[in-house]
C-alpha cells in the first residue's frame, strides 16, 4: 500500500513539476524568489514593478511605454502559476530572468511587444527575442531570460586570438602617446578630461548619454581594412560565447530536463511550499562562483576542493507569510556538519544580562548578539589545521602558513583576546535627539556694522547610538583609553567615562565607559551621565527581555513608528534607504530571533506586525523580495 | 548642462538647515571698491560631515571635499583672471565649513562683468539671459543695487521641502559708503551708527519668494 501510494505521490509530483514554472528556472540560479500566490500581484501596475532593482537586470530594453497604465493581469500571466526570479553565474556566464505560466500568449506580446519571433531548434518550444534578451514559450509556461558571457573570459579568449594572430600589445600606441606626454613634461594633461569629470551633473551612463567618449586611438592589427580591430574581436568573441552559453541554457532546459528543481532537492522541497512566497539562495554555489575564490581554485585546487566541501549543502530557505496584520518572513539557513560544528561551538554561549541594563524601555529599536568566539576559534583551528597540514606537504607556501597558525596559537594569549572580547554584544538606537555642538555666529558692531566670528554653542539633530561588547577583562581597553586621555587633545576622562570631542561626525562628542563587565560607546549623554550604572526600573520592558534570553544567538526589535521615521535620510547611502522604504510611513513592530543553532542548520523568524495596512499585500512582497534580493546580491 | 558652480551652492543650501550669507560691499569714491562673499554653515555641520560621507544622494554622486574644494579653487583662479579685480583671497574653513571670497575691483561694472563672465564660463561659455541685466550702479550719490536674478532663480530650482528649510538661514547684505549716507528707499534698511553703511537682512527662503526685497537705492549726504 505505501508503495502504491508513493507512486501516486511521485507520479503526480512528476506531472505538477512537468507543467510548471519552477522547471524553467536554469540549474545554475543560486538565487530564486519564487512568489506563489501571484493573485496578490495582479493589482501591480508593470511601471511600479520595473522599478524595483530585481528587474534591473532585465529591466533595460525590457518594458517601454507598452506597459504604460498596464498591470500584471493585463498581461497574460498565469496567475495560478508561480513566478519565479531567478540570478546565477557560472564559472563561464550569468543568467538573469524569471519564468511564469502563461494564460493569454496574445496579450502577454502585447505588452512584451519588442520581442519578435525567432526560430526554434526544440520540439513544442517557441522564442522570442528582443535585443539581449529572450523569451521562451513552452506550453503554458515561458521564461524570461539574458545570458551574459564572463568579461574575464571573453578579455582572456579575445588577447588569446589577438596575439595567436601575430599581433602586438593592443594598447601599444596609448603606451607610446603617454611616453610624448611625459616626454613634453606635462604629466598633468594625462588623464580624464575634466570634462568627463561631471559630479554636478546627473552621472552619465552608455544608456543615456548625449556624447558617448569614443576611442579615437582604436588599436589596429595591421593595414589591412579586412582585419578586425580589438574592439571589433572582442565584440566577436562575446558574441559567439553568448550564443554558446545561450544554447547550453537551452539545451538543458528544454532538451535534457536538466534544471534546477532536478538538481536541488533543496529548491525542490522548497518550491512545494503553499506560503506567499518562498526564497532560495545557495549558498555553496555563490562561494563557488565568487571570483575571490577563483585565485585560490587555479594555484591551489586541492585545498579549494576543500574549502568547497566545507561550503557543500550551505543554504538559505525562506517562507514569507502574509496575514491580515502581519508579514512573517521564516529563514533556514542549512550547512555542512564540519562548518555547522563552528557555528554551533559559537553559539553555545551563556546570555549576557548586563546588556538589558543599558537598553531603555524608551529606546526605538536594539539587538542582541551572544557568541562565543573563544570557542569558535578552538573549533576553526581543529578544521582548519588538518586542511593546511595536507596542503603544507606540498606546498611552502601552506607550510609558511601552517607554521605562522601553529605559532600564534601558541604565542598568543587567547585568554587576554578573548576575554576582552567575547564577541557578545547589543545595539540600542534611541530615536533622534538634540547634542550639543558649536557653530559659528557673525557678531555686529551696530557703529559701523563690521563683522567677526564668535564660536557659540549649538544644537543639531543627531541619531542616538549605543553599542556595548561584553568583556571580562576590563583592564584592557582601559590601558587604551588611559593612552588616549594622555596623547589626544580631544580625549578626556569625567568621572567614570571618557569623553572623545567632535569624535561623531566632526561635530558631536562621543563617550566610551567600562562598566558591569561592558565596554560602552555611545553619543548618549544622559546615558552616561545619569545611567552609568544602568538604567535600572527604566530598563528594558521585561517580555522583551525574556523574548531576547529565549532567541538563539540574536535577538532583535524595532518600533517602526519610532525607529524609522525620525532617521534622517542623509545618514545612509541610496541602497540602505531602499532597504528602509519598505518600512518607511508604515507604523507596527519588527521583531527578528533565531533558533538554537545546530551541527546542520539555524533558523530565522522575521515578525513584522502593522497596526494599519497603507499598500496591498503584493507591494509589501515585492518590497520585501526587493531588500532580500538587495541583500543577497 | 546645468550651472556647475550653482549645483555645488544649492546642494550646499539644500542640504543644510541653516545657512548665514553676508554680501559686504565697500565703495570708494573713485568708484573703485572691496567686494566680500562670506557663506556660513557651521550650525549646519553635522548634516553636512553624514551627507559628505555618502557615495550618492537622490541618484547623484555627492563630491568629496577635494572635489569641492578643487572647484572653489578654480572658480576663484578664474575670477583673479578678470579685469579689474585683484587682490583677490578666498579662504574655507573645512571644519565648520565657512567659506569666505574676497577682491578688490577698479569699478562696478568690473565687478560686474567678472562675476557674469565666471558664471558664463562654468556654464560652458553659454551666456544666461539673467545675467544680462545690470544690478549695481553708482552714479551721481546714489547707489541702486539688487540681487542678480541667476541666484534666486536657482534656488528655486531647490524642491519646496529643502526650499522651506531656507527660513532658518540668513542673508545679510552690507553696502560701505567712503561719506555718509543720507536717506535709501529700501523701509527695511538699516542705517550704522556711524551712517557709513547700510544693512539689509532677510532670510534666503524670503528671497526666493520675493528677489525684489534686498533691492535698494542708497542717497549720499550731497558734496559741497
Amino acid at each position: 500500500m505505501k508503495v502504491l501510494i508513493a507512486s501516486i505521490m511521485a507520479l503526480f509530483s512528476s506531472f505538477a513539476f512537468s507543467q510548471s514554472s519552477a522547471a524553467l528556472v536554469p540549474k545554475q540560479a543560486f538565487s530564486v524568489f519564487s512568489i506563489n500566490n501571484v493573485n496578490l500581484l495582479q493589482k501591480i501596475s508593470l511601471d511600479e514593478l520595473v522599478k524595483y532593482e530585481f528587474m534591473e537586470e532585465l529591466q533595460q530594453e525590457l518594458f517601454d511605454g507598452s506597459t504604460s497604465g498596464k498591470t500584471l493581469k493585463d498581461s497574460g500571466i498565469d496567475f495560478d502559476q508561480k513566478l519565479n526570479i531567478f540570478f546565477g553565474r557560472d564559472d563561464a556566464f550569468e543568467v538573469a530572468g524569471f519564468s511564469f505560466g502563461i494564460d493569454n500568449t496574445t496579450q502577454l506580446f502585447e505588452v512584451f511587444d519588442d520581442f519578435q519571433k525567432s526560430e526554434s531548434n526544440y520540439s513544442g518550444v517557441d522564442f522570442y527575442v528582443s535585443y539581449f534578451n529572450r523569451i521562451a514559450v513552452k506550453g503554458n509556461t515561458g521564461v524570461l531570460f539574458r545570458v551574459t558571457p564572463n568579461m574575464e573570459t571573453v578579455n582572456a579568449m579575445t588577447d588569446s586570438i589577438w596575439y595567436a594572430r601575430g599581433n602586438d600589445w593592443p594598447w601599444s600606441e596609448l603606451d607610446e602617446t603617454l611616453e610624448i606626454i611625459e616626454g613634453l613634461g606635462k604629466p598633468e594633461e594625462v588623464g580624464p578630461d575634466p570634462e568627463a569629470i561631471e559630479f554636478f551633473d546627473e552621472m552619465e551612463i552608455e544608456e543615456n548619454t548625449s556624447t558617448p567618449i569614443e576611442n579615437k586611438e582604436l588599436p589596429v592589427a595591421d593595414e589591412d581594412p579586412t582585419e578586425k580591430t580589438y574592439y571589433e574581436l572582442l565584440d566577436s568573441v562575446e558574441l559567439v560565447l553568448q550564443e554558446q552559453y545561450l544554447k547550453a541554457v537551452c539545451d538543458d532546459l528544454f532538451q535534457n530536463g536538466d534544471n534546477l528543481l532536478s538538481n536541488s532537492p533543496q529548491f525542490k522541497e522548497q518550491i512545494a511550499h503553499t506560503s506567499e512566497s518562498v526564497f532560495f539562495l545557495d549558498n555553496s554555489k555563490t562561494f563557488r562562483k565568487t571570483n575571490d575564490f577563483s585565485f585560490v581554485q587555479s594555484l591551489y585546487p586541492g585545498f579549494y576542493r576543500s574549502l568547497e566541501e566545507l561550503y557543500t549543502g550551505n543554504v538559505i530557505l525562506g517562507d514569507l507569510f502574509i496575514n491580515e496584520n502581519s508579514v512573517n518572513l521564516k529563514l533556514n539557513a542549512q550547512y555542512g556538519e564540519e562548518l555547522g560544528s563552528v557555528y554551533a561551538s559559537m553559539t553555545d554561549t551563556k546570555f549576557d544580562k548586563n546588556v538589558f541594563k543599558y537598553i531603555s524601555e524608551d529606546n526605538s529599536a536594539f539587538f542582541t548578539y551572544h557568541v562565543n568566539l573563544r570557542q569558535a576559534y578552538d573549533q576553526m583551528y581543529d578544521i582548519f589545521h588538518p586542511l593546511l597540514e595536507k596542503e603544507a606537504e606540498k606546498s611552502y607556501s601552506f607550510s609558511s602558513r601552517l607554521m605562522l597558525m601553529e605559532l600564534l596559537d601558541e604565542l598568543m594569549n587567547k585568554d587576554a583576546i578573548f576575554g576582552t572580547y567575547k564577541g557578545s554584544m547589543f545595539g540600542t538606537y534611541d530615536g533622534i535627539q538634540k547634542v550639543k555642538t558649536q557653530k559659528f555666529v557673525f557678531d555686529y558692531d551696530e557703529e559701523t556694522f563690521e563683522y567677526t566670528e564668535k564660536e557659540v554653542e549649538a544644537e543639531e539633530d543627531m541619531p542616538i547610538f549605543t553599542l556595548g561588547f561584553s568583556t571580562e577583562r576590563t583592564e584592557i581597553p582601559e590601558i587604551i583609553l588611559r593612552h588616549a586621555e594622555r596623547t589626544e587633545e580631544s580625549c578626556r576622562k569625567e568621572g567614570e567615562y571618557w569623553v572623545f570631542d567632535k569624535a561623531i561626525l566632526n561635530a558631536a562628542p562621543m563617550y566610551i565607559t567600562v562598566q558591569n563587565g561592558l565596554f560602552i560607546v555611545t553619543n548618549n549623554e544622559s546615558l552616561v551621565k545619569n545611567h552609568i550604572d544602568g538604567y535600572g526600573s527604566k530598563s528594558l520592558d521585561k517580555s522583551l527581555m525574556k523574548k531576547a534570553k529565549k532567541s538563539g544567538f540574536i535577538y532583535g526589535h524595532a518600533d517602526l513608528s519610532k525607529a524609522i521615521e525620525n532617521v534622517p535620510r542623509e545618514l545612509f547611502d541610496d541602497e540602505e534607504n531602499e532597504m528602509m522604504d519598505v518600512i518607511r510611513g508604515k507604523s507596527g513592530r519588527v521583531e527578528f530571533s533565531s533558533s538554537q543553532t545546530s551541527n546542520r542548520e539555524t533558523s530565522f523568524d522575521l515578525v513584522y506586525d502593522f497596526t494599519d495596512v497603507q499598500d496591498d499585500a503584493g507591494t509589501y512582497i515585492l518590497d520585501l523580495i526587493n531588500s532580500l534580493y538587495v541583500i543577497s546580491k | 548642462m546645468t550651472l556647475r558652480w550653482f549645483f555645488i551652492l544649492s546642494l550646499l543650501i539644500s542640504l543644510t538647515s541653516c545657512i548665514e550669507i553676508i554680501d559686504d560691499l565697500s565703495l570708494n569714491e573713485d568708484g573703485s571698491g572691496t567686494f566680500k562673499y562670506n557663506i556660513n554653515l557651521s550650525s549646519s555641520k553635522v548634516k553636512i560631515n553624514s551627507l559628505l560621507a555618502l557615495d550618492s544622494l537622490d541618484g547623484k554622486r555627492v563630491p568629496s571635499l577635494e572635489e569641492i574644494s578643487e572647484k572653489f579653487n578654480n572658480v576663484v583662479d578664474l575670477l583673479r583672471t578678470k579685469e579689474g579685480i585683484s587682490e583677490v583671497t578666498f579662504s574655507a574653513d573645512y571644519n565648520n565649513y565657512i567659506f569666505k571670497l574676497k577682491c578688490d575691483f577698479s569699478s562696478l561694472s568690473a565687478l560686474q562683468n567678472a562675476i557674469h563672465e565666471v558664471i558664463k564660463s562654468e556654464n560652458g561659455n553659454k551666456s544666461l539671459p539673467e545675467l544680462e541685466e545690470t544690478w549695481l550702479t553708482f552714479e551721481e550719490d546714489k547707489l541702486v543695487r539688487s540681487i542678480p536674478q541667476i541666484t534666486v532663480q536657482k534656488a528655486k530650482e531647490i524642491n519646496t521641502e529643502d526650499r522651506a528649510l531656507l527660513k532658518n538661514g540668513s542673508y545679510t547684505s552690507i553696502t560701505r559708503f567712503y561719506k555718509e549716507v543720507d536717506q535709501c528707499e529700501n523701509d527695511r534698511c538699516v542705517v550704522s551708527k556711524n551712517r557709513m553703511a547700510v544693512m539689509l537682512r532677510t532670510d534666503p527662503y524670503s528671497l526666493t519668494q520675493n528677489p525684489n526685497l534686498l533691492d535698494n537705492a542708497i542717497y549720499l549726504v550731497a558734496s559741497n
